[in-house]
């Protein structure tokens, strides 16, 4: 309900893009000059609709004052979907909320993203930033993306409930399957995973799996098309995958991730491999007794890669004012603003800058970036490192293959032939 | 000759007769219409034809969209999913509105507040439904719990969750809501009917089943008329409800051409694809309606 207004005038604004568009396209010569001059104003156009993200987001643009920024807020779905229509328009929003990753890939490819090379050397806002994230934000040579933020993936476990049930935090995968045994025995499900309408939820464990065995190059390539699904490496991972299936809780299919969440904070569930985002779902009361593993290690030689989604903002290519975008895209990547906007956002979110104080954060979150800094290589997440379209051959194979891990060739042949198709077109 | 002539003379000067500001107001709508309806509308037939992702320029690709939607087997299951759907949304909320209907008609204690309750469900949107119908059917939700009360242990399932269930789960929550409205269109049909005929019939001696096919059933055609038209088109542009409650899922069981379109369109850009998905249900929509236009003018002339 919140958003519907945003929706509106953002719809509004659409209409008036392709009014302009047309009136500019009328006198096509002199009114570059009328255009420039009126983009006083840049334009924001955020997708973080949540309450407290939204909030958060606002007191840091209010903290601007070199130009006046118009923010609009655009529930995810329809800001996914007129993606390419604001950045296609004449008029286009000067700044705007996404992720890195290969959509953003792909609209650069397009030209359709505002170079941001210059804020990535010097004294550039995003020179200090690791070269990790420097190599996620580049298309072909050049920086079209500024990281304002990024979370990490752990498996989150209560610990009095770790101490109830007599078990410790496993490093190995035997060791792994072994709690997850005792876990079971008490009666309680040892794995919570709501796949039910989330089922990307389930790519989880695929992506770590695949990193724990085949490494993050590899990963990388069979998201890219490189390798086929029925292959033997893939094989490999689901027959691990295939372990844990009778230890993950079956009501799980019916559940949202939120919804996942209650029985690991009841104690009904013991572990749940998710994103540092469950924090925003755990009452008040419980989020100090929660604790995250990195997932335990199965292949020692393979060097240790976690996911870590990362979010920021990228301009438009054809911004009426994109020096005026790039000095926002500087203000949003320095480290107050950044600092402002993950404590106003209630979010466990690590910063990109590594000059933001981060001593005063949550110890969970100090723990998050000491994961992150101890991993040899960082992914993402399966569709932010290929494609939603992508993303759903994964739900189906992999919801499919929970319900009857028996079928695993024939669902493994299935997958591949449809992401061909994905990947073909 | 005169007598002939006369009237489209009289309707010219009636048409001249017209002030220009009542044209304007109707121009101004009908430009609307065209521009916002017509014009996208026809717009899609053409981006069927395309392969475009909301960048750039539509490339033309004939018909190799037409020709990949048949060789798709999520489509070729949405499209069978669309069937099952259609025939059962439309006879269970038919015979269950009927059935009630006849059962309210007469009038007796406390029959009203029956009849409320079981229009009620359609004051809510679709997507309320389908929401609130999410939660009855969780592993611990209302159902599961009165089977595992009368001791049907053996029938709990997850019912959103499993491939066998999870269209028919969603087709239960779409007629809960639709039944109340059928109803309330055949009391009004009943109202209508004349209830000397009944009282004849029984006095001749005709059974309550004989009184209902060959007594009252001929003088609802009106109401089935509207019944029909109304079914139809609700369980063509079905989409909210089963967005609600499965997304089509699990793994496309539940998928309707409506969400899958919405999907492809929405979700991947796919939008000439997309678009060929809605020249099919623009079809199908069109062949119900032909039939039953024909039929229709067919019973009216004889």
């Amino acid at each position: 309900m919140v958003s519907a207004p945003f929706s509106r005038r953002g719809f509004l604004a659409g209409i008036g893009g392709i009014g302009a568009a047309s009136l500019l396209g009328a006198c096509a010569t002199g009114s570059d000059s009328a255009g420039g001059a009126a983009a006083t104003t840049l334009t924001l156009q955020s997708s973080l609709s949540d309450p407290d993200p939204k909030a958060a987001l606002t007191k840091v643009v209010e903290g601007y004052g070199k130009t006046p920024v118009t923010l609009n807020t655009i529930a995810i779905e329809t800001f996914r979907a007129q993606l390419p229509t604001y950045l296609n328009s004449g008029n286009p929003p000067d700044v705007l909320t996404w992720y890195a990753g290969s959509v953003a890939r792909d609209y650069a490819s397009k030209g359709f993203l505002l170079d941001v090379s210059d804020l990535w050397t010097g004294s550039g806002a995003c020179a200090g930033f690791s070269p990790a994230l420097k190599e996620l934000s580049t298309a072909d040579g050049k920086q079209i993306f500024v990281p304002t933020n990024y979370y990490w993936w752990g498996v989150f476990y209560r610990k009095s409930a770790f101490q109830e049930w007599g078990v410790q935090v496993p490093t190995t995968w035997d060791e792994f399957i072994a709690v997850c045994k005792t876990i079971k025995s008490k009666g309680v499900a040892p794995i919570s995973m709501g796949t039910g309408s989330t089922p990307w939820v389930a790519s989880g464990w695929f992506d770590y799996l695949n990193l724990r065995i085949n490494g993050a190059e590899f990963h990388r390539e069979l998201l890219a098309g490189k390798h086929p699904f029925d292959g033997p490496q893939v094989k490999t991972v689901m027959d691990h995958y295939r372990q844990l299936v009778e230890y993950i809780d079956p009501k799980g299919r019916s559940y949202s991730w939120q919804d996942a969440v209650t029985p690991l904070t009841s104690k009904k569930a013991g572990m749940y491999l998710i994103g540092a985002f469950i924090t925003s779902g755990v009452p008040s009361d419980a989020v100090d007794d929660l604790d995250f593993f990195r997932v335990p290690i199965i292949d020692p030689s393979v060097p240790v890669a976690e996911e870590a989604p990362t979010d920021g903002y990228f301009a438009s290519a054809k911004s009426k004012n994109p020096e005026g975008a790039k000095e926002l895209l500087s203000y949003l990547a320095s480290a107050p603003a950044q600092q402002q906007f993950i404590q106003l956002a209630k979010s466990s979110n690590l910063p990109t800058s590594q000059q933001v104080d981060t001593t005063t954060f949550a110890p969970l979150v100090q723990k998050g970036i000491k994961l992150l800094n101890e991993s040899k290589a960082i992914t993402q997440f399966f569709n932010r490192d290929s494609s939603d379209e992508l993303q759903t051959t994964a739900d189906t194979a992999l919801t499919k293959f929970l319900d009857k891990p028996g079928d695993v060739n024939a669902i493994l042949a299935e997958w591949q032939a449809s992401a061909k198709k994905v990947l073909g077109s | 000759m005169t007598a002939v002539t006369a009237p489209p003379r009289r309707r010219r000067a009636g048409l001249r007769a017209v002030p220009k500001v009542v044209w304007v107001f109707l121009l101004i709508p009908a430009a609307v219409e065209i521009g916002m309806v017509f014009w996208p509308a026809v717009n899609s037939f053409y981006l069927s034809l395309t392969e475009w992702n909301g960048l750039g320029a539509a490339q033309p690709v004939g018909l190799e969209n037409f020709r990949n939607l048949f060789a798709d087997d999520i489509f070729r299951d949405a499209l069978w999913n669309n069937v099952l759907w259609a025939v059962g949304f439309g006879g269970l909320s038919v015979l269950g509105g009927l059935g009630l209907a006849i059962a309210l008609n007469r009038p007796r204690r406390g029959v009203g507040l029956y009849r409320s309750a079981i229009y009620l469900p359609m004051v809510f949107s679709l997507a309320v439904t389908g929401l609130f119908w999410r939660v009855q059917y969780q592993p611990d939700g209302t159902i599961n719990t009165l089977l595992g009360a009368i001791g049907l242990e053996s029938v709990e399932r997850q019912w959103l969750a499993d491939p066998d269930t999870a269209l028919w789960a969603v087709l239960v929550a779409a007629v809960w809501r639709q039944v109340g409205y059928v109803m309330v269109l055949y009391l009004a049909g009943l109202k209508s009917t004349d209830p000397s005929l009944d009282d004849a019939a029984a006095t001749d001696g005709a059974g309550a089943w004989q009184r209902f096919r060959y007594v009252t059933w001929p003088q609802l055609r009106g109401v089935n008329t509207v019944v029909f038209a109304v079914t139809v088109i609700d369980s063509l542009r079905t989409f909210d409800i089963v967005w609600a409650m499965t997304q089509g899922g699990p793994y496309h069981s539940s998928e309707l051409l409506s969400t899958y379109m919405f999907q492809q369109g929405f979700t991947f850009l796919n939008l000439g694809y997309a678009s060929a998905i809605a020249v099919v249900i623009f079809a199908l929509a069109l062949v119900f309606i032909i039939t039953y236009l024909v039929r229709a003018t067919k019973e009216e002339a004889a």
